[in-house]
């Protein structure tokens, strides 16, 4: 079996008295491509950074390709590339100078790629960073990861201040990178580029790794939604086993269910449905449904999230 | 029928702040104030200690007729300080001294200041925020130059008083509207390049490039003044020269209204020029326009050793030209000054006290070397500084995100700084003996050389003690460091005027130094400082190689 490309164990980070990271485990194999998501502050660049050896580790060890992060850093930073949610570079470089700077400090490059890359992220590398843009200085960052071909690409957040056309060459660059056998450990806002990207998710609430798995396992473990529409009005359905949210609105239905369909299939038998609609939850909904919809207490995905709202 | 598409909140706003349009002025008085207040403290004690020697070591009229005879005739002294007029007399003397050097000094404050708080703030992006509020760019501007004339009323307040203290004294006795006038002539330079680097701040589109503008004018000035006071068919350019106003403003001996009322009018039309600029750029943008871009330059980019020294390059040469300049003045300022200094019971006692031993110029290079010095550990503090910085505006991650450890760039940015430290004093001894040579005052180059070395210990120790702040508490680094080197000045200057506690001068790392060329350098003690300074690195570099990387 081979190593993974990650692997955590029991990591706690606190940062005095508050806890940034509590007992998390974590395994990504190589050649995955994984979703890391939270809210702010639920710990994801803190994970980044106890990998990558820049934060020390209250409790527990991470390894990336069998390499302790703390004691064999530089070994593991050999096989790896980060691109961080923020471009700091310094200000009086070109790009070219910066690029030609970060790559003699990996140690390699594959320039016919940068030069590939440049084009495709229409960078002007002739420019000083500090004219460019945030998306342009994160473009930069960019590149300079992707050129060296690394094993593992570590990405917090990589496409913050990017512009649409710019996104999907960078969803394009890590199609690439799967395709090339490298391991992506994705931390992001934008949950469509994750739904898209990603093998695997991992969802983080306040330190801990409440929900791991691919999207699929994930989306058949959740509630399902289904959309009513009736002739009249709508009978009541809360009580239904395995609904587990109702929302009426007039004529239309809005439910939730979780595990088998067949107890509200017999329910609606002979209501007078016009139409009836099911589909499986978005990475978004299966998002909200750990953090609900407006930040406030999480709910479980096991647990009922509501009952008979309606409005 | 229509209605509001919004409805008005129903619940008022708390009011945080009674004049959220001044916030910008709040933001820079305070860091103009802290700054100010700190070289007003400096400029009062150098005033108070300074006019105590000079009246305590010349204490007769003959003895300082001695001394104005002698600076007379010295045309070197004319040209670095200004020309004395009647410096027989307290009031000639301090009217020539202070405005020479304190002149000086306030300028070089005032640029470094305006331009770090004005172009610094913005270059950094602080200013966006700022901006977003309840104000204009030009109503910013004007604020900011509001917060830089706070922070110029903090060192003329100290400045003053230090000036009050020493007229007080029976020996001085200067009236309070003299002391005071005086205190505006010597923050004057301040307040005119407090408005020229505020204008500076404007036309460049970064802060060096904008200290360095102002550092041109300033250098621009001063040569005006120099030739004026060097040939007397040229005095006439005295009057186009920011610096010769304050030389002919004369406070005490016959204050010149001319000469104030010129220094007033540069500072009101720059900072009318500033203002009418700051409302017609864009933020972030400078009136001069900078291409944005150009070829690659890849020498020194090839290891982070490398990009720290190319990083580091512009600033090393600034600090090495200064030392050397400054090290050129003491050594041309040698033998006048000793010609008076001989058989001074005060310059022998202060000598003696450090251990001083040699000829009358040798002794008088050892104790001006102390400033020196100073100047080769604020290369150091700058050093520690820039360091933290790299980490504290996250460019150090770049690197250490790839395989390099981090003690090994902490030791090679260490030793790149231990490098100029030990050239910055070479530099102090070769400028020293060139100086000192142009006198023909006898002085061996290999003594001015090795004592040019014997001021880099304390430099290294400083090194060392800003390595092991970083790695204990790197976000008090600069307080830390900086601050220890104001104590350590402090302490060893009060111990050459006044008695003072053996514990006391031994917390100060200059006490440690020999006064070389004065006595020969004790490499024993120079070891122990270099030693202490080295372990403090390892221990430094220790501790960060253990502790998380911190950002600002």
């Amino acid at each position: 079996m081979a190593t993974p490309a990650i692997r955590i164990e029991g990591l706690y980070k606190r940062y005095g008295k508050a806890e940034a990271l509590h007992d998390l485990h974590l395994e990504i194999s190589q050649g995955e491509v994984v979703g890391y998501l939270g809210p702010n502050g639920a710990g994801k660049t803190t994970t980044i950074r106890l990998l990558l050896g820049l934060a020390r580790p209250s409790a527990g060890r991470a390894e990336i390709f069998g390499l302790d992060c703390q004691r064999r850093t530089v070994e593991a930073h050999r096989r790896l590339a980060y691109v961080p949610g923020e471009a700091n570079l310094w200000p009086s470089l070109t790009g070219a100078e910066t690029l030609h700077l970060l790559g003699r400090s990996q140690g390699r490059v594959d320039v016919a790629y940068r030069d590939e890359l440049i084009e495709r992220f229409d960078l002007d590398p002739s420019k000083k960073v500090r004219a460019y843009s945030k998306g342009n200085r994160q473009k930069i960052l960019l590149v300079a990861a992707l050129m060296t071909r690394p094993d593992l690409l570590m990405l917090d957040e990589p496409t913050s201040g990017l512009d649409p056309l710019m996104e999907q060459a960078f969803r394009h660059s890590v199609v690439e990178a799967r395709q090339a056998g490298q391991t992506v450990f994705l931390s992001s806002h934008i949950l469509s580029e994750v739904e898209a990207l990603c093998d695997r998710v991992g969802i983080l609430r306040q330190g801990r790794l409440v929900e791991m798995g691919a999207l699929a396992e994930m989306r058949h473990l959740s509630a399902l939604t289904v959309e009513a529409t009736f002739e009249g009005m709508p009978p009541d359905l809360a009580g239904v086993s395995g609904v587990v949210r109702t929302v009426v609105d007039g004529h239309h239905v809005h439910l939730e269910v979780q595990g088998p369909m067949e107890p509200l299939v017999n329910a609606l038998a002979g209501t007078g449905v016009r139409e009836l609609l099911s589909r499986e939850p978005s990475l978004e909904e299966l998002f909200l449904a750990h953090y609900g919809p407006d930040g406030a207490a999480p709910v479980s995905s096991g647990a009922p999230m509501a009952g008979g709202d309606r409005r | 029928m229509t209605g509001p598409l919004i409805e008005a909140p129903s619940r008022t706003l708390d009011l945080v702040g009674r004049h959220p349009g001044m916030v910008v002025a709040g933001h820079v008085s305070r860091r103009a104030g802290r700054s100010g207040a700190l070289w007003g403290l400096i400029f009062g004690f150098f005033i108070v200690v300074q006019t105590h020697a000079y009246t305590s070591t010349y204490k007769t009229q003959a003895s300082r007729d001695q001394l104005a005879h002698a600076y007379a005739s010295n045309i070197a002294v004319n040209a670095l300080i200004g020309s004395e007029r009647g410096i027989n007399t307290v009031a000639g003397w301090v009217d020539w001294r202070f405005a020479g050097i304190l002149g000086l000094l306030g300028c070089i404050w005032g640029l470094l200041t305006s331009t770090r708080l004005m172009r610094g703030e913005e270059e950094a992006g602080r200013y966006d925020l700022l901006l977003a509020g309840q104000t204009t760019r030009r109503r910013a501007a004007g604020q900011a130059v509001a917060g830089l004339g706070a922070g110029l009323l903090a060192l003329f307040v100290l400045t003053a008083l230090g000036t009050i203290v020493t007229g007080r004294s029976a020996s001085v006795a200067f009236s309070t509207s003299q002391c005071l006038l005086l205190s505006v002539t010597l923050v004057s330079g301040a307040a005119m390049f407090l408005a020229i680097g505020a204008l500076a701040s404007q036309v460049a589109n970064t802060r060096r490039r904008a200290a360095s503008m102002s550092g041109v004018i300033f250098g621009i000035a001063y040569a005006l003044r120099m030739v004026a006071d060097t040939n007397p068919g040229l005095h006439w350019l005295v009057w186009l020269s920011p610096l010769g106003w304050i030389e002919e403003s004369q406070p005490l001996t016959g204050p010149n209204l001319v000469a104030f009322f010129l220094m007033l009018v540069l500072v009101m039309a720059v900072t009318a020029v500033t203002l009418r600029l700051a409302g017609t750029r864009d933020l972030g943008a400078a009136t001069l326009h900078e291409p944005g871009s150009s070829k690659p330059h890849l020498a020194l980019l090839g290891s982070p050793a490398g990009l720290a020294a190319r990083l580091m390059r512009p600033v090393a040469i600034g600090w090495l030209c200064a030392v050397a300049a400054f090290a050129v003045l003491i050594g041309t300022t040698a033998e006048p000054a000793t010609k008076d200094a001989t058989g001074s019971q005060g310059i022998e006692q202060a000598i003696g006290r450090l251990g001083g031993h040699g000829s009358a110029v040798a002794d008088y290079l050892g104790l001006t070397f102390l400033m020196l010095a100073l100047l080769v550990a604020l290369v150091a503090a700058g050093q520690i500084t820039a360091i933290r910085a790299e980490e504290a505006d996250g460019y150090l991650e770049n690197l250490l995100v790839r395989p390099l450890h981090r003690t090994y760039w902490f030791a090679g940015r260490l030793g790149l700084s231990t490098l100029l430290v030990a050239v910055a004093g070479i530099v102090g001894g070769l400028g020293a003996w060139a100086g000192a040579a142009s006198q023909h005052s006898g002085t061996r180059f290999g003594s001015l050389v090795t004592a040019g070395l014997n001021v880099a210990p304390p430099g290294l120790f400083v090194l060392g003690l800003g390595a092991l702040v970083i790695g204990a508490w790197s976000r008090r680094t600069s307080a830390v460091v900086y601050g220890y080197l104001a104590w350590s000045f402090l302490v060893e200057l009060a111990g050459g005027v006044v008695p003072t506690n053996h514990w006391l001068l031994d917390t100060s790392v200059f006490f440690h130094m020999v006064p070389s060329p004065a006595a020969p350098p004790d490499w024993s003690s120079a070891a122990v400082m270099t030693g202490v300074g080295v372990l403090g690195a390892v221990l430094g570099g220790l501790l960060l190689w253990r502790r998380d990387l911190k950002n600002a």
